[in-house]
Order: C-alpha cells, then sequence, then structure tokens
C-alpha cells in the first residue's frame, strides 16, 4: 500500500494530496502522476498532453507507460468492484482514512456494504 | 501471456512514448478473449456489447445490438460512470439475464475500460476492437457459489476472484494485472519497482488517485 511503499522508499509522504492535489504529495513525480490522473478523467485534449508532457519531463517515458497501464488497470479494478459488489474490508477503510474527508468516506463505505 | 494473435497488433498510433512488449502482449490476450465465446455470450455478443459501451461513453448513437436492455444499460452505465452502478441495477439485471451473462458483461465492460484508459494515457487512438472469433458459448459456470454481501455470487476472497462463477474469466483477469500494475509475487513488496520505470509508491499513487476519482476503495 501506498504509505507501506513510501516509507520503503524513504519518502516524506502526504496521503491528503491523493484527495486533495493542491497540496505536494512528497514522492517524486507524485504531483504529476496526480495531476495526470485527473486530466485522464476530467480534463480535456490539452490538458492531457500537458499531463504527458510533465511526467515525461520529471521521470522519463517509461514511466508514462506505467502510469497509462496503471490507470487503465484500475479503470478495470474499479468496475469490477462496483458491478460485482465486492465489500470494502475493514482494513480498507482504515487506510483510506487519512486521505478521505469524513463525509466522503462515510458515503462511500455505506454504499458498498449496503448490498 | 501468449499475445496470441487475434486480427489485432496493438501499434498505440499516436503515443507519446514506446510501449513496452510485455504489456502489448497482455492487451493481445485481453483482445483475444474479448472476441472469443464466453460462458454465455458468443464472440460477436461480446464485440457487440463493448462497441455499444464505447459509443455511449462518446455520446454517439449505439449500434444495434441484440440483447437485453437491462443488460446494455448496465454495461454503458458500468463503463461511463462506475459510481452509478448499484445493487438494485445488477441484481435487476441478473433477475433478468442471469448471474452468469452478469458477470460476463461486468467483465467485457471492465477489460475494455483497462485497454482504452492505458490508451488515453498514452495519448493513443483506440484499438479497433477485434474480430469475433465464430463458436457458440462455452457455458462453464461454476456451481455452487452464493452472494456474499455482493451483487454477485462469487467465491469467498478479495477483488481478484470477484469474476470467479466464470473460471476461465477470473484466470484471464487475474492474469492481466501483472503487467499493468503488479504482479501478486510482486505486490508482496513494498519496494517493488519497475526497472526502468515506476516505483511502488509512485505506482500507488496513480492507483489511489484514480480509485478515488471513480468513488472507488480499489
Amino acid at each position: 500500500m501506498l504509505r507501506e511503499s513510501a516509507i520503503a522508499f524513504g519518502y516524506h509522504l502526504n496521503l491528503t494530496a491523493i484527495g486533495d492535489p493542491s497540496v505536494a504529495i512528497g514522492v517524486p513525480g507524485g504531483d504529476e502522476l496526480l495531476r495526470f490522473v485527473d486530466a485522464l478523467v476530467t480534463g480535456c485534449k490539452a490538458d492531457r498532453e500537458d499531463a504527458r508532457t510533465a511526467i515525461m519531463d520529471s521521470l522519463g517515458p517509461d514511466c508514462l507507460v506505467d502510469a497509462a497501464s496503471v490507470f487503465g488497470n484500475f479503470e478495470m479494478m474499479n468496475r469490477v468492484a462496483e458491478g460485482t459488489g465486492i465489500p470494502v474490508s475493514p482494513r480498507a477503510v482504515e487506510r483510506m482514512k487519512d486521505t478521505v474527508e469524513l463525509p466522503d468516506l462515510d458515503r462511500l463505505s455505506t454504499s458498498s456494504e449496503s448490498h | 501471456m501468449t499475445g496470441e494473435y487475434c486480427g489485432s497488433v496493438f501499434e498505440f498510433n499516436g503515443s507519446a512514448v514506446p510501449v513496452r512488449e510485455d504489456l502489448r502482449l497482455a492487451y493481445i490476450d485481453l483482445w483475444s478473449h474479448l472476441g472469443a465465446p464466453g460462458p454465455t455470450l458468443t464472440g460477436s455478443q461480446r464485440v457487440q456489447l463493448g462497441a455499444h459501451a464505447r459509443a455511449v461513453r462518446e455520446g454517439d448513437t449505439p449500434p444495434w445490438v441484440g440483447l437485453p436492455d437491462s443488460l446494455l444499460k448496465l454495461a454503458a452505465t458500468l463503463f461511463r460512470n462506475p459510481a452509478a452502478v448499484d445493487g438494485t441495477m445488477v441484481r435487476g439485471t441478473a433477475d433478468e439475464v442471469g448471474d452468469p451473462m452478469t458477470v460476463e458483461t461486468i467483465a467485457v465492460v471492465s477489460m475494455l475500460a483497462a485497454v482504452d484508459g492505458a490508451h488515453r494515457g498514452l495519448g493513443a487512438e483506440l484499438e479497433p476492437l477485434p474480430e469475433p472469433a465464430a463458436g457458440n458459448p462455452t457455458g462453464e459456470v461454476a456451481e455452487g457459489l452464493k452472494r456474499r454481501r455482493t451483487h454477485t455470487p462469487m467465491p469467498p476472497g478479495a477483488i481478484p476472484v470477484a469474476l470467479d462463477l466464470l473460471p476461465a474469466v477470473g484466470k484471464v483477469f487475474r492474469t492481466s494485472y501483472g503487467p499493468q500494475y503488479m504482479t501478486e509475487t510482486e505486490m508482496d513488496f513494498a519496494n517493488f519497482r519497475r526497472d526502468p520505470g515506476l516505483d511502488r509508491a509512485q505506482i500507488e499513487i496513480v492507483s489511489s488517485r484514480t480509485s478515488f476519482l471513480n468513488e472507488c476503495f480499489y
């Protein structure tokens, strides 16, 4: 998980950036990766091009391939989770508590566990 | 991964960068799977589901598909806005077409989202959908599974087994996320790093923000 892997690499991770990318996340290239995902989900073509360029400049072309494939993988995982309604584990809820505002966490947790 | 030819070669036209070979082969395998007969749907029906989902997402008029409306609605909603899918929608579909066809549709749309998502990330043109293979549905469905506070029947466990009502589909799903993300073995190491490429912390930033924006914990 993100917290453990950041410790493994000696990064000073600020997990709140996952929910609020205006905050610096404290991982090399991490802010560019957050903006990349935002551009893919909500941005326009120019946003996406800028985001790709930022990753290539900060991390290199191989990292852009990885970022795109991880994004695609979680587009898949999220849909499998929502479609099958697999419950959110208590561990996952605990893990997310410092990345998601409490009202959001309660809403997501409730919607996932009510079926 | 076999990278067995399915009529698609995945050239990633327009990509800003070259794509590593293991990822290309993984997508060819996914495409071969999508175009082949599944447990309850023919290859042609599976490809039509994908075309329908893509068209709805783009705001285009979807091509006619001879499948129940509830199944098409589930496919399109899951592809465009997964957070809008709930137990009522999934169970309503399953009541009409059965759990196996519902799970197969979830799998088809989800795997398509993986490939299309990566293409958007790379700035590449979307890969044309695969040519459907001939043949009847396989009928391979696991017996004895039940809902576990879930929308669909599945064995005990976490998300890797979520599609195991359809064993062959579940196997393809699990195989696919190694090249895209990490293998299950690589997930055991907090200090995993693709070389060259992202380290695990950077990978988890992408996965966490994607899930956050999709309003999903995974």
